[in-house]
């Protein structure tokens, strides 16, 4: 517990009392493409276990690729320390050594038990039923519940197309299966990154309201990105600090995110 | 513990690949026409190979008319050297041979008006021409060919007459014998006006012929001279086809010019390594073709289904897994292109089958496969299909899990 113990002065939110599910320090992610680069920095990022986090910035701006290495999906250039909490009385986890090691199954694992996923138009798989794309995580864990998959199904007002395939449903209905998926094996963190960018602003609030009460009522962390979002504050989220600059040669975007 | 985890792992991507398989149903059943189109017809080609050639063969070597090595021309052959003979390994039967105006006959049936002249040849137990009939024995019995035996509408068991003549100190003469017909050979043994008889019988005809008595059958003459006797030819069938060129080798050797089918025999054979290559060739051609359709598709597959890919990577799909998902639906398409290649070939095989049946000794058939051909073409077509899997499996599994989630 002594390593989580809050080292920078004047960070956000400090509070010794948390149980940090995410705690990252100097964390650096380099991308070059057609001769521009681009520097995700992360001088300190902490999550602590039940919150609610926003990511807010414009496309392109880094927050995908954050969600990518939050979700231990993608491999960052540089780390200072990375370290993951899979649940509540669980000791963290030294994901930078698994990054090290290239232990890819290992994240896997953690991937498939602690995180559920949200993604931005629905990445739901065309040959399963609704009630088998929500019940994928669980199928893999091998977590038996049929009734879960049922209320979470009547939650999101989906019940009635439980046995059908993905594509006879609307873009905002398929993006409550999305959530459905994300939530139903009981990860400890739901990551979502414009989970309703596809939508309109009617159905964007009304999904969005709803994938918090959720994830309030089933106490799972969650981070969202979105690009725009007016009533973010009315749902209660912590915003990440999030600063963008262009470097003096003008090659050289770099975004500092940390909170 | 870890072997009920990687069960589980692997039924849950052999599910999810089954599902994709039967929900992009036309894609799937595109590949399995496809590949049942390159397999029925080699299967039919292969069928037509080994049906025709496999008949030849068969013939080939059932016919013992294959297994006969006849000696060109007379020579003087005594006893003891045809003994030696018989016991050479490869030779089957052996008999001595008089010659051959000596051995005519004259044959008279009560059944039929007209006297047949037919040649007698000599037998003996064991003759490959009268396989599975009764031989005949002692001075009273002979076979007769098929023909002669229409000729003198005489059927076995029945009792016929013979006769021979010959000019004896300045006289005409004619003695008769009473014959019993112990069998009719089959048609393909002899085909002119023949009968099978005793060699006894046959030496007696000549011994008659060439002016000597013969005591046991009350014919008159001069003292037969025994000691030393020769014969100008002989019957000889060796055990199979294979044995034809060394004993005509060793006859060869010391000088005795033989005619044998070998030439016929090879011809076949030869033919069966031809079409094997050109059957073969075509095959390759055939499932390297698939190969390279199926490959190709499956690999555009990953590109097309990325997305998906990338999910099943969220989730927590392990490399491993993933590997198997183009793998699996490959074999679908492997396993149900071969049940319906199969079909289609029972089918042709079938009609090609009712269309020459009329042309066909029975039992001959012009296609026909075996069932290990039908695993084989399974066993080929599977290799075939997980080598096309392998690769798209490979960047399959290289689908990165966060690739294809944003739709930039």
């Amino acid at each position: 517990m002594s390593s989580f113990s809050n080292e920078r002065l004047g960070a956000p939110n400090p509070s010794s009392s948390r149980i940090l599910i995410y705690h990252l320090r100097d964390v650096v992610k380099t991308r070059e493409a057609e001769g521009v680069a681009f520097r995700l920095l992360v001088p300190s990022l902490q999550i602590a276990m039940g919150e609610k986090v926003a990511l807010i910035g414009e496309s392109g701006s880094g927050k995908s690729t954050l969600l990518d290495m939050l979700s231990m999906t993608l491999k960052p250039s540089e780390i200072g320390s990375f370290r993951f909490r899979p649940g509540a009385g669980a000791e963290p986890v030294d994901i930078s050594e698994h990054w090290r090691k290239n232990r890819l199954n290992r994240l896997g694992d953690l991937r498939r038990q602690r995180i559920g996923y949200v993604m931005q138009t629905g990445g739901l798989l065309p040959y399963l039923t609704v009630r088998e794309n929500i019940g994928l995580s669980r199928r893999l864990l091998n977590m038996p519940g049929d009734e879960m998959i049922e209320e979470l199904a009547g939650n999101l007002g989906i019940r009635r197309h439980l046995d059908k395939l993905p594509h006879l449903l609307s873009v905002g209905e398929r993006q409550r299966v999305a959530i459905g998926r994300a939530l139903a094996h009981r990860p400890s963190i739901v990551i979502a990154d414009e989970p309703t960018a596809s939508l309109d602003p009617i159905a964007a609030e009304k999904i969005m309201s709803l994938f918090i009460e959720l994830v309030d009522e089933l106490h799972i962390t969650v981070i969202i990105a979105s690009h725009a979002w007016r009533h973010i504050n009315r749902l209660g989220l912590r915003h990440l600090s999030h600063v963008t600059r262009r470097k003096e040669n003008g090659h050289t975007t770099e975004t500092v995110v940390s909170g | 513990m870890g072997r009920a985890l990687v069960l589980r792992r692997f039924k849950n991507v052999f599910w999810l690949a089954n599902r994709d398989y039967k929900n992009e149903w036309q894609m799937s059943s595109f590949f399995v026409i496809a590949l049942a189109a390159v397999l029925a017809p080699m299967m039919i080609l292969f069928g037509l190979k080994f049906g025709i050639i496999g008949s030849m063969l068969d013939n080939l070597i059932e016919d013992p008319r294959n297994r006969e090595i006849r000696p060109i021309g007379s020579g003087r052959y005594d006893r003891t050297w045809i003994e030696n003979l018989r016991s050479q390994t490869g030779v089957n039967f052996i008999v001595p041979r008089t010659r051959a105006i000596a051995a005519t006959i004259q044959l008279k049936s009560e059944k039929a008006s007209r006297i047949l002249s037919v040649e007698m040849l000599p037998t003996d137990r064991g003759d490959p021409l009268l396989n599975g009939l009764d031989i005949p024995t002692g001075l009273h019995q002979l076979v007769l060919s098929e023909s002669a035996a229409r000729k003198l509408k005489a059927g076995k068991g029945d009792k016929i007459s013979g006769s021979l003549a010959r000019r004896f100190r300045g006289r005409s003469e004619r003695v008769h014998i009473d014959l019993t017909v112990v069998d009719i050979a089959k048609p393909g043994a002899f085909s002119r006006d023949g009968a099978f008889a005793p060699v006894y019988l046959v030496e007696s005809a000549e011994a008659f012929r060439d002016g000597q008595a013969v005591p046991a059958l009350g014919w008159k003459g001069d003292k037969p001279k025994d000691a030393g006797r020769t014969y100008p030819s002989f019957r000889l069938y060796t055990r199979s086809i294979y044995d034809v060129e060394p004993i005509s080798k060793i006859l060869l050797q010391q000088g005795i010019e033989v005619r044998t089918r070998a030439a016929d025999i090879e011809i076949v054979r030869n033919m069966d390594r031809n079409l094997s290559a050109v059957f073969w060739l075509i095959a390759v051609i055939g499932l390297i073709g698939f190969s390279f359709s199926l490959g190709a598709s499956l690999w555009a597959n990953v590109d097309r289904k990325r997305k998906e890919l990338s999910v099943l990577r969220l989730v927590g799909f392990r490399t491993g897994d993933i590997i198997w998902f183009p793998v699996i639906q490959s074999l679908f398409t492997g396993v149900l292109g071969w049940v319906s290649a199969s079909l289609i070939y029972l089918g042709v095989a079938y009609t090609i089958n009712e269309m020459f049946a009329s042309q066909l000794e029975s039992g001959d058939t012009v296609c026909r496969l075996l069932p290990e051909h039908f695993l084989i073409a399974l066993g080929l077509t599977c290799t075939a299909a997980i080598l096309a899997a392998t690769l798209a499996g490979y960047r399959a599994a290289r689908v990165e899990p966060s690739e294809g989630l944003r739709d930039i």
